[in-house]
């Protein structure tokens, strides 16, 4: 093996792929990263036996053949580099030569046929989407993912391909955020999986590299193909390919506790009423990390309150009418889905103090947040 | 009368690595720290065929079974596998008092199938579904079913049934009871006492003169007496991340280098907690190389670091001993405490957990 490569071309490749690999990897070579040689170009894979990624980066390629090499070592080593010209040789004994200007590494890897392949995969479903589109959705959503591992199921983002549509769900049990786009569905093609959610930062990370995405998944795996733009790519070609372990089981019925939309709603400017939020919550404690939002008369106040720091009230004009409503809400609810969308209004919706509350966009955005009880 | 199951993983740890890499099947296989002064987490059967134990330093376990395959402990991804067995375990009861990643008790009184039969169906589904096995004990209470899980151990299944509970415990080792160890069991044999059976015949007020208050326990204990309820879901009452050191540190600042790291780990481990959690006490613990430990706390309502290096400094000036082991940990203000409770979207629980996402609009 044996090739010249762009040093800035050869790092940022390396850096798509280096978060897949954890600190204590089971398999040593699992810490490495594979690098095969062909063509005009090196094909750059790590793995963590769950998560894969791979990407393709332009090289001269003088001598075809693979190498697998701490990847952590290596990324730090190519950054370093004293010249823009990279060349890389296989000089046996899985050592491999790095020479850039005066600068010369020999570094020991382990051989690439130990490298446990990335799976392919059958029976799929697949469909291409725009990355900006896919962006957007997995941002709109992926802040209500739960963390707590023992609801493992709710650790991910439910994706459901039907009824020509793509429709992403994140919830951890108290908030639930739905996003949908048009999508052709096909009845064949029709399904839906659980990403995992550090799959989802990785896809989140990777996507606005070029035009389009292709989702392909079956029953355990989904693979996105993320398209690179050719030219400002950094030196990737054609695209990163990433495959992942689903989270498996039934995703929980989010949509029996989505409330029926109500008359009680208000139109309000985003960006006001997260500051709103932000601001009044500054006061409320930590044993109390809540606000109270009102709404009556025209107007929208949130207040907080704790022992410690003393009271806080802030309002915002809004067109309303309607009963008296108060409810209180963990601010960190409010300003999440606040914080992702990008529509200078979004509707919210609420009922009374221990009915959740809701925000809204027309394009097709929800997200349902329940409310904080009085004790 | 109850009826209390307790599910024993079999060498959890190891069997999860080796379901994982297929080639490891059939070998000594062990988890643990690799440093020097590691010590073995847990080993497989195949490895314990060669004398080694959970608990052991590594040197040793390498000395009895030289081909020991030793594999990094990977906490999450146990953590991951024991919230699936546990999906399983609440299939049959919501009262589930999970123990460790790989043991927990149920409490399944009241229900028409028999224990027996409901322990079997998820010894099989463990096997099935997460191709791991497990060990059970069925007994009316905790204490017997944890030393009945033991008795058919690996992949089998024992109960103690309430007519058989006298039978079970007069000749079983007084070294079975909860809570009876090596010191406990050398001053008992030094009054000839070897067995439940022999122990049964001591009074209740030689047991207080001998032990205390917890003599009263044992009176109890070795009678197959334990009320102790099966306590579903303890929310967590602190959380602490501590790292044990090859080579003891001799200096302040190596110390001082030592915290900061596990600071940082403590505050992602908070930050990560869903639903959040509120601290109120810092604590930092210590191990000297002569096995003396100390701990130091303070209220806080953040992992503070340079509170922490407070803490540190106090806990350093007892003794001059090098540190072994370093922890920092917070504890938790308890939900109850708080003015409000956070409501939840799927309150109406157990069968929204098994019901599909129904497919189309």
């Amino acid at each position: 093996m044996k090739f010249k490569i762009n040093r800035d071309h050869f790092s940022s490749g390396l850096q798509q792929v280096l978060n897949v690999v954890g600190t204590r990897a089971t398999m040593p070579i699992l810490s490495n990263v594979l690098l095969e040689a062909k063509e005009d170009h090196v094909l750059v894979t790590t793995t963590n036996l769950d998560l894969g990624i791979r990407c393709k980066i332009r090289a001269e390629v003088s001598a075809e053949g693979a190498i697998t090499l701490p990847v952590r070592k290596l990324a730090t080593i190519v950054r370093e580099l004293p010249s823009l010209d990279v060349s890389v040789e296989l000089v046996g004994n899985h050592q491999t030569r790095i020479t850039s200007g005066q600068s010369i590494f020999k570094i020991m890897g382990i051989a690439g046929d130990e490298f446990p392949p990335l799976p392919g995969f059958e029976d799929q479903h697949s469909f291409v989407l725009s990355q900006a589109d896919l962006a957007r959705m997995l941002k709109s959503v992926s802040y209500a993912q739960s963390t707590d591992e023992s609801r493992f199921i709710m650790n991910g983002v439910y994706f459901s391909f039907s009824d020509d549509k793509l429709t992403l769900a994140a919830t951890d049990g108290r908030r639930l955020a739905v996003i949908s786009r048009e999508v052709e569905v096909t009845e064949e093609n029709a399904g839906s999986l659980i990403l995992p959610a550090k799959t989802v930062a990785e896809v989140e990370r990777l996507l606005n590299q070029g035009e389009t995405v292709q989702i392909s998944f079956n029953d355990r795996q989904a693979a996105f193909e993320i398209g690179t733009s050719g030219e400002d790519g950094g030196g990737l070609m054609d695209s990163i390919y990433l495959v992942s372990k689903t989270v498996e089981g039934s995703y929980p019925n989010y949509r029996q506790v989505i409330p029926k939309e109500t008359d009680l709603h208000i139109k309000v400017n985003r960006e006001s009423l997260a500051n709103c939020v932000r601001r009044a919550s500054l006061v409320a404690s930590d044993k109390n990390n809540s606000v109270k939002v009102r709404i009556a008369n025209n107007r929208l106040e949130v207040s907080s309150s704790s022992s410690e720091f003393g009271e806080s009230s802030d309002s915002l004009a809004v067109e309303y009418d309607g009963p008296d409503v108060s409810v209180a809400f963990n601010p960190g609810f409010m300003m999440d889905p606040l914080k992702a969308l990008t529509r200078d209004e979004v509707i919210f919706e609420f009922k009374d103090e221990l009915s959740p509350g809701a925000f809204r966009t027309p394009d097709n955005f929800l997200c349902v947040i329940m409310p904080l009880r009085l004790n | 009368m109850r009826k209390i199951i307790h599910i024993d993983m079999d060498c959890f740890y190891a069997a999860v690595e080796v379901r994982e890499r297929p080639e490891l099947r059939g070998k000594p296989v062990a988890v643990g720290g690799t440093g020097r002064r590691g010590v073995l987490t847990t080993c497989s059967y195949e490895a314990r065929a060669f004398g080694c134990r959970s608990a052991m330093p590594v040197f040793q376990a390498l000395e009895r079974c030289p081909q020991l395959i030793l594999l990094p402990v990977r906490s999450e991804r146990y953590r991951a596998e024991s919230a699936r067995i546990h999906a399983i375990l609440r299939d049959y009861t919501d009262c589930i008092e999970p123990l460790s990643l790989d043991e927990a008790y149920l409490d399944v009184t009241g229900g028409d199938r028999y224990a027996w039969d409901i322990a079997r169906e998820i010894r099989r589904r463990i096997r099935e579904e997460r191709h791991l096995t497990a060990s059970a004990g069925v007994a009316p209470n905790k204490m017997l079913a944890k030393i009945a899980s033991d008795w058919r151990k690996p992949d089998g299944q024992y109960a103690v049934p309430p007519d058989r509970v006298d039978r079970f415990l007069t000749p079983l080792p007084v070294r079975r009871i909860w809570g009876v160890g090596p010191k406990g069991e050398a001053f008992l044999r030094e009054q000839n006492i070897t067995t439940c059976g022999e122990l049964q015949r001591v009074s209740r007020s030689r047991l207080r003169e001998w032990f205390g208050k917890w003599g009263d326990e044992l009176f109890d204990l070795c009678r197959g007496i334990d009320s102790r309820p099966v306590l579903p879901d303890r929310p967590r009452k602190s959380l602490s991340t501590e790292r044990t050191f090859a080579e003891p540190l001799r200096d302040r600042e190596r110390c001082a280098a030592a915290l900061s790291a596990l600071c940082e780990e403590l505050r992602a481990d908070i930050t990560a907690m869903r639903p959040p959690r509120i601290v109120r006490t810092l604590f930092v613990k210590v191990k000297f190389a002569d096995f003396r430990r100390t701990s130091r706390e303070c209220a806080g309502r953040e992992p503070d670091p340079t509170e922490y290096e407070r803490l540190l400094e106090e806990a350093l000036e007892r003794s001059d001993q090098p540190v072994r082991l370093l922890g920092v940990g917070v504890r938790f203000i308890s939900e109850e405490e708080s003015d409000f409770r956070q409501l939840n979207l799927f309150e109406s629980a157990p069968e929204d957990r098994r019901r599909e996402a129904e497919p189309g609009g």
